[in-house]
C-alpha cells in the first residue's frame, strides 16, 4: 500500500478493504480497534467511524467504482493530540462532480433535492478537519479528530459530494 | 504479539428488519439491524403496512435495536418522511443513540421528527393526545 504524505506521527495501523459494499462497516470497526485507548472520548469516537465509514463508502462505489479487486487504504496515525485517518481510492482521475449542494432537508421534503447527498456533510461535521488530495490517480481524504473534549466540529473541509 | 480476530468475522452485516404495530392513534415501525441501502426495501413496505391499517395520523419510527445508520440510511427517513408529510401524516422517533440523535440534529431531521428516548415515552404522549 503506498503511504500518503503526513507529518511525523506513530502508525497505529494500516490496513485495506476490498471495493465492495458494507466494507465500510469492516472499516470503521479496524479504526476503532487501532484508536481504542488513544484518548477519544467515547462521543468523539462514534463521530470519526461515522466519518470512516461515509468517506470508505465513498471511496468503494465512487473512487473505485465498486471494483472489488480496487482495494480502499485506511491508515491511522497518531500525531500527538491528533488522531489523522487517511482513506485512499484510485479514483482521482475521474471526473470532478463539481462543488458539493449543500443539503436542504426541506428542499429534500419538498422535492426540490433529491433525499441523498449527505455523505460529504456528515463527514464535515463529524470531524474536526478534512483534507482532500489528488495525486495522480490516487484520491486521499484526510480526516483529523483531535483527542481530548478540547476537539469541535468544523466544516472546513474541500472535496465533493459523491452520490451519498 | 496481539492476535487480532479476523474481522469478517466479527463484523456481520446485520440486514434491517422491521415489525409494524398499531398503538391507539399511531402506527408503530420497530426497526433492527442496519439502516443502509439495504433497507430501502423493508423500510418502504413497512411504511405501507402501516398506514394500510386504520390510517393513523402518526406513524412511530423505533431505533432502539438498530446500530447503525449510514448517509443512505439518512436519505431513507428523509424519504419515509417526505411521504408521510405529503399525506399529512406525522412522524416521531424513539429510542435513537445519542450519536445519532446528535445526527437527526445537524441533519435537521430532529427539526421535523420528534424525538423520544423511548418507545414507551413516545407511546404514551400520543395516546395522551
Amino acid at each position: 500500500m503506498t503511504s500518503v504524505a503526513h507529518p511525523a506521527g506513530r502508525r497505529l495501523d494500516a490496513f485495506a478493504v476490498a471495493s465492495e459494499p458494507g466494507n465500510e462497516r469492516m472499516a470503521l470497526a479496524r479504526v476503532a480497534e487501532a484508536v481504542a485507548g488513544h484518548g477519544l472520548p467515547a462521543a468523539r469516537l462514534e463521530r470519526l467511524k461515522t466519518a470512516v465509514a461515509e468517506a470508505t463508502m465513498n471511496a468503494i462505489e465512487h473512487g473505485n467504482q465498486g471494483r472489488a479487486e480496487i482495494p480502499v487504504d485506511l491508515e491511522v496515525i497518531e500525531d500527538g493530540d491528533d488522531i489523522v485517518v487517511t482513506i485512499s481510492d484510485l479514483g482521482g482521475s475521474r471526473a470532478p462532480a463539481g462543488p458539493a449542494e449543500e443539503p436542504d432537508l426541506l428542499a429534500k421534503l419538498e422535492g426540490q433535492q433529491r433525499a441523498r447527498g449527505w455523505g460529504l456533510f456528515l463527514i464535515r461535521n463529524m470531524v474536526d478537519g478534512m483534507d482532500v488530495t489528488t495525486d495522480g490517480p490516487r484520491h486521499t481524504v484526510r480526516l483529523t479528530m483531535r483527542t481530548g473534549d478540547a476537539g469541535a466540529p468544523a466544516a472546513d473541509g474541500g472535496g465533493h459530494e459523491e452520490g451519498l | 504479539m496481539r492476535v487480532r480476530p479476523p474481522l469478517m468475522e466479527v463484523v456481520m452485516k446485520k440486514d434491517c428488519e422491521a415489525s409494524v404495530r398499531a398503538v391507539p392513534g399511531a402506527a408503530v415501525i420497530e426497526l433492527t439491524g442496519e439502516v443502509d441501502g439495504g433497507a430501502a426495501g423493508v423500510l418502504t413496505a413497512a411504511y405501507e403496512r402501516a398506514i394500510a391499517d386504520g390510517d393513523p395520523g402518526t406513524v412511530v419510527l423505533d431505533f432502539a435495536h438498530v446500530d447503525y445508520i449510514n448517509s443512505t440510511g439518512i436519505a431513507l427517513i428523509v424519504s419515509v418522511l417526505a411521504r408521510a408529510r405529503s399525506q399529512r401524516r406525522k412522524v416521531v422517533a424513539s429510542g435513537l443513540s445519542e450519536h445519532y440523535r446528535e445526527i437527526f440534529d445537524i441533519t435537521r431531521l430532529s427539526d421535523f421528527i420528534e424525538l423520544f428516548g423511548d418507545l414507551d415515552a413516545a407511546v404514551s404522549q400520543l395516546q395522551a393526545q
